[in-house]
């Protein structure tokens, strides 16, 4: 699709937005997405005039946990902020300061509610579910446990190991 | 089943291998691995899909997959280091080394969500026992997009909001859903110029809310908005101008010669509605779903299997529209 605004290059932008109540969309290229103020999601926590100069700073800093460079990709948290988009898991480790509050501010939260890895999604009502229930749960965790065995994804077992314990300990 | 109102209904699940970068990071001979890696335990879940890279495929098979729904655009938009696996009957299909290393989609037609969410979570959790999928205890699920953090769960329905886009109630709606962190917006068509009158409703925040939930509450909302279209729907059809146009519609497409992909799309919004309130009787609800999607440019040319010109285009999609409402 190419973008509304030049019609000449291919949106990459997807805005929405609201303005006096009318809800807005466009598809914009990234250089009319920039002129037009829509940055990238780490963009907004800067102040519009010290942006560009406060993204170059941030970049050179070490992060609160001490670490310039994330260990696993090499990323710094200056190429984190000016794509967007995190590098790798463990970035989310080094910079996670760092990234907090642009997460609070993506989601409203920062805590994970609902699946972990190895067990279904916890029911809303968990404290409800009677022992039966938490029973059968355990029954399917400990055939998941065999499973994970069986192909040799000891940190898998681990883990199923571990909850196993939790929920029985209940 | 596809009704009046609910088209198809999707849940997206991201996931990424913790032990490699993110794929905008990754060098090819990583790309390559994680392929490898995925297809073995692809290979191994007790559903069967097909597992293709995505330099095997043609553009045109691509973008036609684009067209269904089956794949993203920019998934097709780059093919090397990216692979794709797909159930035969396209329900279930993961894409590999799009935006995040995994993307775990199945989508049904009807307002069916939870069923979807069900099979997309079951096959996350076998392919859980071959790949270790990066986690986080307090941020869940992480992905290269921190908007996907937490359950890296989209939910969607597919909606058919024709009398309210008549009536203009959409935009307002979509304020007041922004506030519960869902989102509605036009497919088809160009950007927000919603032609055919098919919305797409879906969940925004990912992190804190269980996949349960957001599934709970995508439903209802979809309820809730099927309620308000059909009672919109019976007011509008009070009016004999309103049921001229769905006639007229009708017309227009048995007799046209030629037919660009947005009149087409515009008129068979109105034929569907017509036969949901039982001005047209000949055609089925299904018949014109699927050719909503088979007269898409990609589509339309694989079927003839050859490229065709934006003319020649018109040309068989004029016909291929006439004989199948005939």
């Amino acid at each position: 699709m190419k973008c509304q605004k030049c019609k000449v290059k291919n949106a990459t932008t997807h805005v929405k937005r609201v303005v006096n109540g009318e809800y807005e969309e466009y598809m914009l290229c990234g250089d009319c997405a920039h002129e037009m103020g829509f940055d990238n999601v780490f963009d907004m926590d800067m102040p519009d005039m010290f942006g560009g100069l406060m993204k170059s700073l941030f970049g050179a800093l070490p992060s609160r946990s001490g670490a310039a460079r994330c260990p696993l990709c090499g990323s710094t948290l200056g190429d984190i902020t000016n794509t967007g988009k995190v590098g790798c898991a463990k970035c989310y480790e080094v910079f996670y300061n760092e990234l907090l509050p642009s997460v609070k501010r993506i989601h409203g939260n920062t805590t994970h509610s609902g699946k972990t890895p190895g067990r279904q999604a916890i029911p809303e009502k968990s404290k409800e579910n009677s022992e039966k229930e938490i029973k059968e749960q355990i029954e399917g965790l400990k055939k998941q446990l065999d499973k994970a065995v069986e192909v040799q994804n000891f940190e898998l077992a681990a883990e199923l190991r571990d909850k196993i314990r939790e929920m029985e300990g209940k | 089943m596809t009704d009046a109102v609910n088209i198809s209904s999707r849940v997206r699940l991201a996931r990424n291998l913790r032990e490699y970068p993110f794929p905008d990071r990754m060098s090819d001979a990583q790309k390559a691995e994680v392929i490898e890696k995925v297809k073995a335990a692809v290979l191994n879940l007790s559903k069967k899909l097909l597992f293709v890279n995505l330099s095997e495929l043609s553009e045109l098979d691509l973008v036609s997959m684009v067209e269904r729904h089956l794949i993203s655009p920019e998934f097709a938009d780059k093919q090397s280091g990216r692979a794709l696996a797909v159930s035969e009957d396209e329900s279930v299909s993961i894409m590999i080394n799009e935006e995040d290393h995994l993307r775990i989609q199945v989508i049904l037609p009807g307002l069916c969500v939870e069923e979807a969410y069900r099979i997309a979570e079951e096959i996350e959790s076998e392919l859980s026992l071959y790949l270790n999928f990066a986690f986080d205890r307090n941020l869940g699920y992480l992905t290269q997009c921190p908007t996907n953090l937490g359950t890296g769960m989209r939910a969607s329905v597919m909606m058919h909001l024709c009398a309210m886009s008549e009536t203009r109630t959409v935009p307002r709606i979509a304020t007041n859903l922004q506030k519960l962190g869902i989102a509605i917006r036009g497919t088809y068509g160009e950007g927000t110029d919603a032609t055919s009158s098919l919305y797409q409703l879906s969940n925004q925040v990912t992190l804190g809310i269980s996949e349960a939930a957001a599934v709970e509450n995508i439903r209802n909302i979809a309820l809730q908005l099927s309620e308000t279209e059909k009672l919109t729907r019976e007011n509008l059809m009070q009016s004999m101008e309103y049921q001229d146009k769905i006639s007229r519609s009708m017309g227009i497409l048995l007799t046209a010669r030629l037919i660009s992909y947005n009149e087409a799309v515009r008129l068979l919004s109105n034929v569907r509605l017509g036969i949901c309130e039982g001005i047209i009787d000949n055609v089925s609800i299904d018949t014109v779903d699927k050719l909503i999607v088979s007269i898409q440019p990609a589509s339309l040319m694989r079927r003839e299997g050859r490229k065709l010109s934006p003319q020649e285009r018109d040309k068989v999609r004029a016909e291929l529209i006439k004989s199948t409402l005939r």
